[in-house]
C-alpha cells in the first residue's frame, strides 16, 4: 500500500516522458509529478463561500478510498499484508464511492463547469462499468477458483503462472487496458493536460480546487491508475509472480508496469480525444472483448 | 514459446477486426487493415522460423512472409490511400447499422463460429479448434463489414479482411500451405483488388461519390 502510494506519481511522469520522447521533445523530468504535489501541498487553500462541507471532505474521501483500494490488491505475492480476505469487487466499490464524492463536490460550488464535469464523469463510469465487472467475474469464474476473493485468485495465479498467454488472459488484458484508460482519465476518453472546456471531464470537476485539496485529488488519481495497472500486471499477466525472493518479484513487477505504461503512452500518441458521443462506441468495444473472454472461459478447457 | 506467440497474434488479429468494425473513417479502415496484415506477416514469420529450427531446412513460408509484407502491408494500403485521396471526400455516415449494434452482431458471429466449429468432427487438437474459430470469425466479420458499409472503399477493405481470415485459417491449421497455392491466392487477390480499384474510380466519375447506394439509379 505504501509502496503504491510512493511510486504511483512516477508512472504518470513516465507516461508524459514517453509521450514527449515520441514527439521528439525533451519533456519534463520523470519526477515532475512529485514536485507538483510538493508545490501544491505548500500552497494556501481557496475555498468558495457558497460551498458546503462536501467540498472540503471530498478530496480526502477520494484519496482514502483510492488508498483503500490499493490496500486490497497486493503488489507482490510476499507482501500481501491485510489483503487476505478482500474481494475484487470491493475495489470497484471503493472507486465508485470516491467518484460519487468527487461528482457531488463538482456540483457543490455551483460553478457551470463543475456540474458538466460531474455528469460526464458519471456517464463514463457507467459506460465502462459493465466491462469492468465482466472482467472481474471472468477472472473469478474459473472452476478452480470459483470466487472473486483476492486471496484465492492470487493463490491460483501463483501456482499456474506458466500459463500466462492464455486466450482468456489476452482478451481480458485488452479489455482491461481500455477500461483503465477510461477510468484513469487518459487521452482517448479525457485529456488530462488541457483546460479546454470542450474536452475536460475530470478537470472540470476539480477546477475549483487548489492547494492541499488539489494535491490529494491528483494523488488519488495516480493511485487509481496504478491500482488498475497492478491488476493487469499481476492477475492478467502473472508472468514471474511466483518469484522466490522479494527483490526479484518487485523488479519483475516494476518491469511489467513500465511495459504497460509504454503501451499507454503509445496509445495516447496515436489517438485523439474522442467526442463525448463517441464514448459509447469505445465502451462497447471493451465490453465485447470482455464478453468474448467470458464466453471463452466456458468453451476452452 | 512459439505457441504462446502464435496464440497472442491470432487473438490480436481478431481484436483488430473488431477495431475495424468500430471505425468510422476510411483512413482508419486502411490503417487497421495494414496493422492486421502486419500481424499476419508476423504469424507466417514465426511459423517459418519454427519449422526451420525444427527441421534445419529452408522453409517456403518465409517467402510468404516477404510477399505479405510487400503487398498487404505496403503496396495495397498505399494504393488504397491514394484512391481515397483522389475520390471526392465527403463526411457522410458510412454505415447502415450503428456501431454498438454492429459490434454486438460481430460478437454473435464469433459465438456462431464457436458453435459451428465445435460440431465439426475430426478436430482433435483444442488449439487448432481455437485458431479455426478465430480465422473463421475474421472471415465472418469481414463479410459483415462488407454488407454494413455504404462506400465502395469500405467494401474493398472487407474483401481484403476476408482474404486475411482465409490466410490465417490456412496457415494456422496446416503450418503453411504449398507454395503454389499461396502464390495463386496472392495473384487472385491482386487482380480482384485492381478491378475493384478501377470500379471505384468509375463509380466516382459517374456519380460524383463512391456511395454504392447510388447504383440503384442505374436502371435501363
Amino acid at each position: 500500500m505504501f509502496f503504491i502510494l510512493l511510486i504511483s506519481p512516477l508512472f504518470t511522469g513516465v507516461i508524459r516522458k514517453i509521450k514527449s520522447k515520441i514527439q521528439h521533445k525533451i519533456g519534463a523530468s520523470v519526477f515532475q509529478p512529485y514536485y507538483d504535489l510538493i508545490k501544491l501541498l505548500k500552497k494556501d487553500l481557496v475555498v468558495s463561500n457558497t460551498s458546503s462541507w462536501i467540498y472540503n471532505v471530498a478530496p480526502y474521501v477520494y484519496f482514502i478510498t483510492s488508498l483503500a483500494a490499493a490496500m486490497c490488491l497486493p503488489v507482490v505475492y510476499q507482501l500481501r499484508g491485510f489483503s487476505l480476505y478482500t474481494d475484487l469487487l470491493v475495489i470497484v466499490y471503493f472507486f465508485v464511492a470516491g467518484r460519487i464524492f468527487m461528482a457531488l463536490a463538482g456540483l457543490d460550488t455551483g460553478s457551470t463547469f463543475g456540474g458538466m464535469g460531474s455528469s460526464r464523469e458519471l456517464l463514463i463510469s457507467a459506460l465502462v462499468e459493465p466491462a469492468l465487472f465482466l472482467i472481474i467475474i471472468t477472472v473469478g469464474a474459473n472452476p478452480e477458483i470459483a470466487s472473486t476473493s483476492v486471496f484465492s485468485i492470487y493463490d491460483y495465479v501463483v501456482e499456474n503462472s506458466s500459463n500466462t498467454f492464455s486466450t482468456i488472459n489476452i482478451l481480458l488484458f485488452a479489455a482491461m487496458l481500455m477500461v483503465m484508460i477510461a477510468e484513469s482519465s487518459r487521452i482517448p476518453v479525457d485529456d488530462p493536460s488541457t483546460h479546454l472546456e470542450l474536452t475536460m471531464v475530470h478537470e472540470a470537476m476539480t477546477l475549483e480546487y487548489s492547494g492541499r485539496h488539489l494535491a490529494f485529488i491528483e494523488m488519488g488519481t495516480y493511485i487509481k491508475q496504478l491500482v488498475f495497472m497492478t491488476f493487469m500486471a499481476n492477475i492478467l499477466i502473472p508472468l514471474g509472480l511466483n518469484a522466490e525472493s522479494l527483490i526479484v518479484g518487485l523488479g519483475i513487477y516494476l518491469l511489467k508496469i513500465v511495459v504497460i505504461t509504454i503501451l499507454v503512452g503509445v496509445i495516447e500518441i496515436n489517438t485523439v480525444k474522442f467526442r463525448l458521443f463517441s464514448l459509447p462506441n469505445y465502451a462497447v468495444i471493451a465490453l465485447i472483448i470482455a464478453v468474448l473472454g467470458f464466453l471463452t472461459r466456458f468453451v476452452l478447457r | 514459446m512459439y505457441n504462446n506467440a502464435l496464440n497472442l497474434l491470432a487473438i490480436l488479429i481478431l481484436i483488430s477486426s473488431f477495431r475495424l468494425v468500430a471505425n468510422k473513417r476510411q483512413n482508419g479502415y486502411i490503417t487497421t487493415f495494414r496493422l492486421q496484415s502486419l500481424l499476419l506477416a508476423l504469424i507466417s514469420l514465426i511459423i517459418s522460423v519454427k519449422s526451420m529450427v525444427e527441421t534445419k531446412k529452408f522453409d517456403e513460408v518465409i517467402i510468404i512472409f516477404v510477399l505479405i509484407v510487400v503487398f498487404k502491408v505496403i503496396v495495397i494500403p498505399m494504393a488504397l490511400r491514394k484512391t481515397s485521396d483522389k475520390v471526392e471526400y465527403k463526411v457522410e455516415k458510412d454505415f447502415f447499422i450503428n456501431i454498438p449494434i454492429s459490434m454486438l452482431l460481430c460478437c454473435g458471429l464469433v459465438v456462431l463460429c464457436w458453435y459451428v466449429v465445435h460440431h465439426v468432427e475430426g478436430i482433435t487438437n483444442p488449439t487448432t479448434e481455437n485458431y479455426l474459430v478465430y480465422s473463421l470469425s475474421v472471415v465472418m466479420i469481414g463479410l459483415f463489414f462488407m454488407i454494413s458499409r455504404k462506400k465502395a472503399l469500405g467494401q474493398i477493405i472487407g474483401f481484403l479482411v476476408i482474404e486475411n481470415g482465409l490466410f490465417l485459417a490456412a496457415m494456422m491449421t496446416t503450418d503453411g500451405m504449398p507454395m503454389i497455392v499461396e502464390l495463386g491466392l496472392f495473384f487472385d487477390l491482386l487482380t480482384a483488388f485492381l478491378i475493384m480499384g478501377i470500379f471505384v474510380f468509375k463509380i466516382n466519375s459517374t456519380f460524383d461519390s463512391i456511395d454504392v447506394n447510388k447504383l440503384k439509379h442505374l436502371k435501363g
